[in-house]
């Protein structure tokens, strides 16, 4: 009976899923990163395939294990993940929590991504067929095993976060961990050649057959010697680690659908006396007390500090210094959607006269009181701590033309590209997901992580020409950045507000016309090749180039690592370098220019 | 002829190819209680949003005192208080600061700002909820934040989207008291509802829209023509034959 229920939810949820999913492919934008995400997915299953195929088990069960710590923190910079299907859609139907929650699963497994992952794992049964038959027939459940844990791991991980999130430490932990691993993403390399130059890959490997995500492996490969104990003990091992992290996963969905979200108690109340200081008073509450705004403020500070200090692996301070000035970079990119974030409350502002230049102001100010003296002492230690003289004048000119910049972009940003999101008083239970717009969120984020670098252009250039002479050049050019973005947001709003706030409230679709016009006029190609190149743009751009630049600056002639460049004679270095640069800076201004073409056609 | 409080001139809003709202008039006289009532979708929102500034018309303005909306909307502004329906609200503060926040932010002196607030919050009863953030409350207590909001400047025009939806019958009532205080002192109030009793009672003046037009609009009793409100309601906007015949299995 309760089998029966459970079947019959299953089938229905995955027919909703493959119903919205059908309607994902209608529309462009959402094609393009379905398209796209698969290709890249498809050509890292190839890869573990080949991996198999070469039989170097080592590199693969490391993979596997990568591969798995994809699906655990992959839907932190997706929205949450996939919420096509929200369990709080079916809280009022007599399901118990186990049926909804496998209901909820089979339908999970009902997507890109597993199809995806169901093929790399054939890797498992690629290792098998070298060993013997039983080899090849124990790598079946395995491959299953292994992708349900896969997929658990990923639901599992979205449904902590969810209740790490409605509380500060957990959100502060949370926001840590993000940093940690998308710092080492750019900076990884470091801790890489560290490993690999003290010869620790052995230890690696073995490291990752004990985590479960190497599990399968390790089961098939103890079929192959005959040690069946071992590759049942594997197989049974995967079950139980899948059936805990099931439990765990349903009884979390239970406390989602049903606990409330007040906010916590107030502790000091609004004491402003002039409208430029109650709005002031408004956004700095913002800031302290909603978690999401917390949470990006820790983010983007330990992002610039991992970002920086993870070179040290390796024994290179010269990042040192760059800790601030990169932390602020991170701030203005995730701060980039400051209306959008606030939702339809922006009928507020515009009912209020004359509210539009207090409010953007107030939330610049709020923006530098929360970053400005945060990254001047981390500025200010760890270029102490680097022991480089030299670095002085360029971080102190640098660091307020990058603040000024920074809090005006983020205004001008929000004000010209919001996205809508669902209103925060109707959000659901997953506190990471606020909408369908995750791509478009993406977008503007690599956008402004650009458009925020340049903003330090002038003061950098006078540092390194008149050395401390950059100084009152990067704060001229912070005010002025600070001081002109501001104006032109404050303007933007005065003269379209009212389109601001139907985007906000009806999301594309009410002015979708004249946007569908827009966009469909360019080939599908055209947005492939503008959403590929927002996501690959920082490869050529960053470790290809400004890193190997800055390793040749700084005369470290030690570390290779994939540094195209420094593998070449001396004479072609710098030419690699530039045209690298030249690559992802095209590559990000291509991506853009096309994305922001299709915009202002849709709010005008 | 005295310059109304309110007038809606040829309101034209087109989603895609829909027209939401169609060369949609009113005129709202000085020291009305104007009722707007119309069926679900037919676009009472889209015009009071386009009426009072909020979503920019395709063709039409609105003029509030005579001062044009979209022509001079700094003043228009200043003159009137408005309510919508399911918007936001800074949700991260309390009732009290959202009031304190606004206040200040539309120039009112700050101890005006501090009287009026905690006045406001007593009479509406949210005073007990300062320990509560915004997004915490129920959609009742929103309303009556909202109409707070809506009468923290004292607007001489109160333009109010469903005022008295999710709200219990004691705060309901509250609302009535003040808002025919409001009329007696001379200040002009537009709402739209779908509850007929409440518009028949509170209301003098009342227009039926459906789909994006005015198909009637007068006094009240202009308006049922002898009969009930709701029964002129039916009558204009169609009457629907369905829920009678089905539904067979509902009481088997």
């Amino acid at each position: 009976m309760a089998l029966g229920v459970t079947y019959a939810t299953s089938h229905t949820l995955v027919r909703m899923r493959m119903a919205a999913f059908r309607h994902a492919l209608k529309d462009q934008n959402r094609l393009t990163w379905i398209v796209g995400g698969g290709f890249v997915g498809l050509v890292l299953a190839a890869g573990l395939i080949w991996l198999a195929g070469i039989g170097d088990t080592d590199a693969l069960v490391v993979a596997l294990g990568v591969w798995m710590l994809g699906w655990v923190i992959g839907p932190m910079f997706a929205g949450g993940g996939d919420e096509t299907l929200k369990p709080e859609y079916f809280s009022m139907h007599p399901l118990t929590p186990r049926t909804l929650s496998a209901g909820l699963l089979t339908a999970a497994l009902a997507g890109v991504a597993p199809v995806i992952s169901l093929l790399a794992l054939l890797s498992l049964v690629v290792v098998g067929t070298q060993l013997s038959i039983a080899a090849t027939l124990i790598a079946l459940p395995a491959v299953v095993l292994q992708l349900l844990c896969f997929v658990l791991a990923s639901r599992l991980a979205v449904a902590v976060y969810g209740v790490l999130l409605q509380v500060r430490s957990g959100a502060v932990i949370a926001a840590l961990v993000n940093a940690f691993i998308l710092a080492f993403t750019a900076q990884g390399w470091a801790l890489i050649v560290a490993f690999v130059s003290t010869d620790v890959q052995g230890t690696v490997a073995k490291a990752a057959r004990i985590a479960p995500s190497g599990w399968g492996l390790v089961s098939v490969e103890a079929a192959g010697r005959g040690d069946w104990l071992e590759a049942l003990g594997a197989l049974v091992g995967l079950a139980v680690v899948a059936g805990l992290m099931f439990a765990a996963w349903s009884a979390l969905l239970v406390r989602r659908t049903t606990a409330t979200r007040t906010g916590s108690k107030p502790r000091r109340l609004l004491s402003a006396t002039s409208p430029g200081g109650a709005a002031g008073a408004k956004e700095l509450r913002s800031w302290t007390r909603d978690l999401l705004y917390g949470h990006r403020a820790v983010f983007a500070i330990s992002y610039g500090l991992f970002f920086c200090l993870m070179p040290l692996a390796i024994g290179w301070k010269s990042m040192l210094p760059w800790a601030g000035p990169a932390a602020v970079v991170m701030a203005g990119a995730m701060s980039a959607n400051l209306y959008g974030s606030d939702g339809t409350a922006l009928w507020a502002t515009l009912m209020t006269p004359g509210s539009a230049r207090p409010d953007v102001r107030a939330r610049q100010r709020a923006f530098l009181l929360v970053f400005a003296p945060s990254t001047l002492l981390i500025t200010l230690l760890l270029t102490w701590w680097s022991g480089d003289t030299g670095a002085w004048p360029l971080v102190l000119s640098v660091l307020p033309a990058i603040l000024g910049g920074a809090a005006g972009l983020v205004v001008a940003c929000s004000v010209y590209a919001a996205v809508p999101t669902t209103d925060a008083h109707k959000r659901s239970g997953n506190p990471l997901n606020s909408g369908e717009n995750e791509g478009e969120t993406m977008g503007i984020t690599y956008l402004m992580l650009v458009l925020v670098s340049l903003t330090a252009g002038p003061a950098l250039g006078a540092a390194l020409a008149w050395s401390w002479w950059g100084v009152p050049i990067g704060v001229l050019s912070g005010l002025l950045a600070w001081w002109y973005f501001g104006l032109v947001a404050a303007r933007r709003l005065d003269l379209r507000g009212p389109e601001l706030l139907t985007l906000l409230r009806h999301g594309r679709s009410a002015i979708g016309e004249v946007k569908r016009a827009n966009l469909d006029s360019l080939p599908r190609w055209r947005r492939t090749l503008a959403g590929f190149c927002l996501g690959f743009a920082a490869i050529p751009l960053f470790p290809q180039a400004l890193v190997p630049a800055i390793f040749k600056l700084t005369g470290n002639n030690d570390t290779k690592s994939w540094f195209l460049a420094l593998y070449l004679s001396a004479q072609w270095q710098w030419v690699v370098i530039v045209v690298m640069a030249a690559i992802g800076v095209s590559m990000y201004t291509y991506g853009g220019v096309t994305y922001f073409r299709a915009k202002p056609a849709r709010a005008d | 002829m005295e310059t109304p409080a309110f007038e809606l001139i040829g309101l034209t809003k087109l989603f895609g190819t829909e027209r939401a709202v169609d060369d949609l008039g009113l005129t709202v006289p000085k020291g009305s209680f104007f009722g707007m009532l119309g069926p679900n979708g037919a676009g009472k929102t889209t015009s009071l949003s386009m009426a009072v500034g909020l979503l920019r018309p395709d063709a039409g303005t609105a003029k509030i005192f005579g001062v044009d909306v979209w022509a001079e909307p700094t003043s228009a502004k200043a003159l009137v208080g408005v309510l919508p329906d399911g918007l936001g609200m800074p949700e991260r503060l309390t009732g009290r600061e959202v009031l304190t926040y606004l206040g200040l932010l539309r120039g009112l002196p700050e101890d005006e700002v501090k009287s009026r607030t905690t006045e406001l919050l007593e009479v509406l009863e949210l005073d007990h909820e300062d320990d509560k953030q915004v997004i915490g409350y129920s959609t009742g207590m929103r309303k009556k934040l909202g109409l707070a909001v809506a009468l923290l400047h004292a607007p001489r025009l109160l333009v109010l989207d469903e005022p008295f939806e999710a709200v219990d019958p004691v705060s309901a009532a509250t609302i009535r008291t003040i808002l025919n205080r409001f009329i007696a002192g001379g200040g002009s109030v537009v709402m739209s509802s779908h509850v007929m009793a409440l518009v028949e009672q509170l209301c003098d003046r009342v227009a039926v829209v459906a789909e994006g037009k005015v198909v009637a609009t007068g006094t009240v009793s202009e308006v049922r023509a002898g009969g009930s409100l709701e029964d002129a309601f039916v009558s204009l906007v169609g009457a629907s034959t369905r829920g009678a015949e089905g539904l067979a299995w509902l009481s088997a």
